[in-house]
């Protein structure tokens, strides 16, 4: 049995060895903040990336003119300061003077030409170009300040600008460099490497204008499940995560050794019905839809009550009182009443789409909303797809109604042009217009007057919501998790994780 | 021999090109192109001339059966595309992640021939006895358990009682950091390694017991070779030859197919580098990944018909065909 | 005419292929373990759950208690009542995958081996394109390019699957072609379709028996591992992949989320290897033992 007991031992020694070799994974003490998250970068451009995954980490190193703070208003990111003209119609920027960028050239006044020259320039591909349209010619009368001139007035640019898909790229790299390849900005951050799907190694900028970054480095994992995630932070061996999955996320409430960061989000979670098609193309029917659904019960099923429930606009500073809004209260005898008035009191069967896991709480919602509209006779249908089939199906408006979670943006204009103008792109995505509601959204546009603002804002708001081409369902919240060691990070409505560059580590 | 395995390759080539047509133009089947997989909703945002850039830029703007030749034209020259969402030719994206799923395979193999031929031999030895009974009992084990249930009940019998995360996303290569390499292929090898060596125990076992009852081996027990040499002279020799094709099958399962085990466990390789690639459509990654597994088959098949006639003389492929 | 045909009637009738499948310990624990499977899965699809599977309680994350016999999920949903939607649909997957791979893989390969010559080689090659992957990556493509849902699992995994039953139902067909009572058969002027049916697929029948049930749970095994990836059924429809799924990274906070359909996976395929063996040896004494 000599060969066998060869084989026995050979067996041991591997089973010793894998036993020795597995011991705690743990840290060391280097000044890197390791995090963690469930989606990676899609690509390294920032005027053509709109994943939130690639924001995330472009926002760390490239920077656009102005930023916003966590209440949401604007605050000076490569431009000092801005002027509107009395008539909104040229904006002028003065730019922040000894800034360079990661390759040491000097940030002055040509780049952001280069940079909004770039944006607009349509082989460009990129999805904000459609906010900057009103930008007509662009002026440097020096290094250090910018004129826009614009088309119409437009006070929502602004605002529309303080997002890195407007960040300021060198010249040089617009001029004969590759963005895949030239990762080159002002930010706090440096790229040093990406391997996609595994791991993102930024290096802190030790040039940066600001004050900070505090660690030296920042590494970024991807695993690709949010438990694992968490179990990751228990484990102790990341240091940060972005969670999205609010049931996974409340899992920290109460345990003392994690800390969990919530911000209420500007996006919003909404049920959209597609008015173009029949039977929604009549009012009653749409409306009869958001007075039987019970928004608290979805946001408390779904979300378990983590967020609220709100409006169209989720601006904290445009934000109405509920009971402001049609049918806020769900009533399903005045659905079944318009449910009559449509035709329809046998009602009708719905289909729904919802992307898979894309919001996590996507097809809790529909199935809480399938029982909510059974109340009322409308049977509903709900259609799970894989996330790009779903973009596709969505921008092609091939669906009666669909479950998302749409972006917020700082301001109402840009937040809603895109849907409700006469000729935004995605008014055929929503399949409803009207004369108010174009009406209120020009006058938004150009008005400077913030008070003014409100009023019109309120108003569009308002009517929207009697309109219910759309249920507005609630926002949540955007969740990061930490160490009790991490400190200065501040939780953003947009998610931003731009303030790491405050964050200190003290293991 | 040699021109018996040029034939064989020859004979793959439409295999291949018929892989390469099926999924190049799958791929663009399914609704959702590079365009929305990158920008999601935004791409409603473009205006014509926008998208019509961006196809450009993806390579869409042509007919997909134009598109396919060119293709097929780059590939026959060594050049299988550029991943758009990698920002890095396809076959240098590859290749970095080759050396990951290969070394996970080779480690799955080693440990499930072990354990595998162990029990295995063991098993026919003791033919009938409790030893074989157990043996036969962890084999029905290992066939019935998915390797997604071993994965998972060993991240948590590891963070529970060990307090060991062994999926924390910070893949380290072997020749970074050896050691912490192997800690953190180790787990994943179990896994996958565990459900083979079942395979592995059933087949030594059974062609052990063919093998023993064979003429030559009670020849040369007769002779008086002693127990041991019997069996692992000439008994375990012949019962190798099915272990190899199974090996070579089991390879060319792990070198693509080990998607959900690498997914569990957090690993860059080849099989989670094909899953996202299609769930982004990144199409010439697709295209070239599934080419490249497809090609690690037909090479690990040759590769086992060579073994074949090293390990069994009598098997020669001048006579036949 | 048909003295294979009357041969195979007559071992049918011989009393007992189950009471001999029910001799061999595998196959009686195999058939056993089927019944329990199939049992559930009845009721699951009857609707006779304890509570309706994709219903949401408040209680999330509950031990097993009298309540929830094995406890709740992180939505608050039942465990027990999921574990017996999932065999419901597990059972549909594998049942109709294997009956459409089944059918037309050996119809296929029949045909293919009993024409024989160019046409035989050009449908051999075509299956090969299929046998160039590995069976769980060539299902996930398929699934992504039909769509995920039942139905497309279903279509995928009888996708890959039918190729092996082609080569399976290939090879007697290629013998028997070659066989006395074939060519006398043609001879006597007997269509071919009618050879086909009465001489060459009765030969091939034992060794696809014993692929039926080793498919099955491979098929088993291939819809868990999709529905793992959140590929195969549709949440919230249950299956037990998904529910696997589910418990990543929680199982340490609530390890009945593992354990349950873990479980049932293994017992479900465990079942079928059983019963593929049993069958394997009552059918086949000369294959015995090989895997």
């Amino acid at each position: 049995m000599f060969k066998l007991t060869r084989y026995c031992t050979l067996l041991v020694v591997m089973v010793l060895a894998f036993g020795v070799a597995a011991p705690g994974l743990a840290q060391d003490g280097e000044n890197v903040l390791i995090m963690a998250r469930a989606a990676d970068t899609t690509g390294l451009d920032p005027h053509t990336q709109t994943a939130f995954a690639s924001l995330r980490l472009l926002e760390l190193i490239y920077e656009p003119l102005v930023q916003l703070d966590a209440d949401l208003n604007l605050v000076p990111g490569l431009a000092e300061s801005w002027e509107f003209s009395e008539d909104a119609t040229t904006l002028t920027f003065n730019l922040r003077q000894g800034v360079t960028f990661h390759d040491g050239s000097v940030f002055n006044a040509a780049d952001v030409q280069a940079t909004f020259e770039r944006i607009l320039a349509e082989e460009t591909g990129s999805a904000t170009r459609a906010n900057l349209l009103s930008i007509e010619s662009i002026e440097t009368p020096d290094d250090y300040t910018v004129v826009l001139n614009l088309s119409q007035p437009d006070v929502p640019l602004l605002t529309a600008l303080a997002t890195v898909n407007a960040a300021i790229a060198s010249s040089d790299v617009i001029a004969g460099g590759d963005f895949a390849t030239d990762v080159i900005g002002t930010g706090p951050f440096m790229l040093e490497s990406w391997k996609p799907e595994e791991t993102t190694i930024l290096n802190a900028n030790p040039n940066w204008w600001g004050e900070g970054p505090f660690v030296d480095g920042i590494e970024m994992r991807v695993i690709p499940d949010e438990a694992s995630i968490l179990a990751a932070l228990r484990a102790g061996t990341i240091d940060f995560a972005l969670l999205n999955d609010p049931l996974i996320a409340t899992l920290l409430i109460g345990d003392e050794n994690i800390i969990l960061n919530r911000a209420i989000s500007i996006s919003y979670h909404v049920l959209q019905l597609n008015a173009a098609n029949e039977p929604l193309d009549k009012l009653e029917v749409r409306q009869a839809i958001s007075c039987a659904v019970d928004r608290q019960e979805v946001l408390d099923t779904a979300s378990l009550g983590e967020g609220q429930v709100i409006g169209p606009l989720t601006i904290p500073a445009y934000m109405l009182p509920l009971s402001e809004f049609f049918c806020y209260e769900q009533d399903v005898e005045r659905a079944r009443e318009l449910m009559a008035q449509a035709g329809l009191e046998d009602g009708f069967t719905l289909k729904v789409i919802a992307a898979n896991a894309e919001p996590p709480t996507a097809l809790s919602e529909a199935q809480t909303i399938q029982e909510q509209l059974a109340a009322i006779g409308i049977e509903v249908e709900i259609e799970p797809l894989e996330l790009s089939v779903y973009v596709d199906r969505w921008l092609a408006a091939d669906f009666d109604a669909a479950v998302a979670l749409n972006g917020g943006r700082p301001d109402p204009y840009t937040m809603y042009a895109r849907y409700w103008t006469r000729g935004g792109n995605l008014n055929t995505v929503v399949g409803y217009i009207d004369d108010t509601v174009d009406q209120l959204m020009a006058e938004g546009q150009a008005e400077t007057d913030p008070l003014r603002r409100l009023e019109i804002f309120s108003e569009f708001q308002k009517h929207l919501v009697e309109m219910a081409p759309w249920v507005w369902l609630y926002t949540g919240y955007e969740y990061t998790a930490q160490q009790p060691y991490v400190s200065g990070f501040i939780p953003m409505p947009t998610d931003s994780l731009y303030s790491l560059s405050q964050v200190r580590l003290e293991r | 021999m040699l021109r018996y395995l040029a034939q064989r390759a020859l004979a793959f080539v439409p295999t291949l090109l018929g892989v390469s047509i099926l999924i190049f133009f799958a791929i663009r089947m399914v609704p959702g192109d590079s365009i929305v997989a990158m920008l999601g909703t935004e791409a409603g945002m473009l205006s014509e001339a926008q998208r019509a850039a961006l196809e450009r830029y993806f390579g869409l703007d042509k007919p997909a059966i134009e598109q396919y030749f060119v293709w097929l034209g780059n590939v026959l020259q060594g050049d299988l595309g550029y991943s758009v969402r990698h920002g890095e030719p396809v076959l240098s994206v590859i290749l970095a992640r080759f050396p990951v799923t290969l070394e996970l395979a080779l480690m799955a193999v080693i440990i499930a021939l072990a354990i595998g031929m162990t029990f295995g031999v063991l098993s026919a030895v003791f033919h009938n006895s409790i030893i074989d009974l157990i043996g036969q009992l962890f084999a029905l084990i290992g066939l019935a358990a998915p390797n997604f249930l071993i994965g998972t009940l060993i991240i948590y019998v590891l963070s529970v009682y060990f307090g060991i995360l062994p999926n924390s996303g910070d893949y380290v290569s072997l020749t970074e950091d050896p050691r912490r390499n192997l800690e953190q292929l180790i787990f994943p090898a179990i896994t996958l390694g565990f459900a083979f060596s079942a395979s592995v125990m059933r087949m030594t076992r059974s062609a052990m017991l063919e093998v023993l009852g064979e003429d030559y081996v009670r020849t040369a027990r007769s002779k008086g070779l002693r127990e041991h040499v019997v069996v692992s002279r000439h008994a375990l020799r012949n019962a190798l030859i099915p272990v190899v094709t199974l090996v070579g099958v089991e390879m060319g399962y792990l070198l693509g197919g080990a998607v959900i085990v690498e997914e569990i466990f957090t690993l860059p390789g080849i099989g989670r580098l094909a899953y996202n690639a299609i769930s982004q459509r990144d199409y010439a990654l697709v295209q070239g990944v599934t080419l490249f597994i497809a090609l690690n088959f037909v090479v690990i098949n040759l590769i086992v018909d060579f073994v074949y006639t090293l390990l069994d003389p009598r098997i020669s492929y001048v006579k036949h065909r | 005419m048909s003295s294979i045909a009357n041969s195979l009637d007559v071992r049918a009738k011989e009393p007992g292929l189950f009471r001999r499948l029910l001799r061999s310990r595998s196959g009686a624990v195999g058939i056993l373990l089927i019944t329990f499977y199939l049992v559930v899965g009845l009721l699951g699809a009857l609707g006779l759950t304890p509570f309706p599977p994709t219903e949401q309680h408040p209680e999330r994350l509950q031990e097993p208690d009298s309540t929830y016999i094995m406890g709740t999920d992180l939505h608050g949903r039942d465990i027990a009542s999921r574990i017996m939607d999932g065999a419901t649909n597990s059972l549909r997957v594998a049942l109709l995958s294997v009956a459409l791979a089944g059918t037309a893989g050996t119809l296929i390969g029949t045909f293919s081996g009993y024409v024989g010559g160019l046409l035989d080689n050009v449908i051999m090659r075509i299956m090969d394109v299929f046998f160039a992957f590995p069976a769980i990556l060539l299902a996930l493509l398929v699934v992504v390019v039909l769509g995920p849902g039942l139905t497309n699992t279903t279509l995928a995994i009888a996708i890959v699957y039918m190729p092996i039953f082609a080569r399976v139902a290939r090879g007697p067909a290629l013998a028997v072609r070659e066989m006395e009572f074939v060519t006398a058969a043609r001879c006597i002027g007997i269509p071919h379709w009618r050879i086909l049916l009465l001489h060459v697929l009765p030969n091939t029948l034992a060794p696809l028996i014993v692929q039926v049930s080793l498919a099955l749970s491979w098929s088993l095994l291939t819809e868990a591992g999709l529905s793992f990836l959140g590929l195969g059924t549709r949440p919230p429809q249950a299956s037990w992949g998904v529910m696997l799924s589910e418990s990543r990274g929680i199982s340490e906070i609530a390890p009945w989320l593992m354990i349950y359909p873990g479980l049932a996976i293994m017992l479900g395929v465990l079942g079928f290897n059983l019963l593929g063996d049993g069958l394997r040896d009552t059918l086949d004494p000369r294959l015995r033992g090989r895997r």
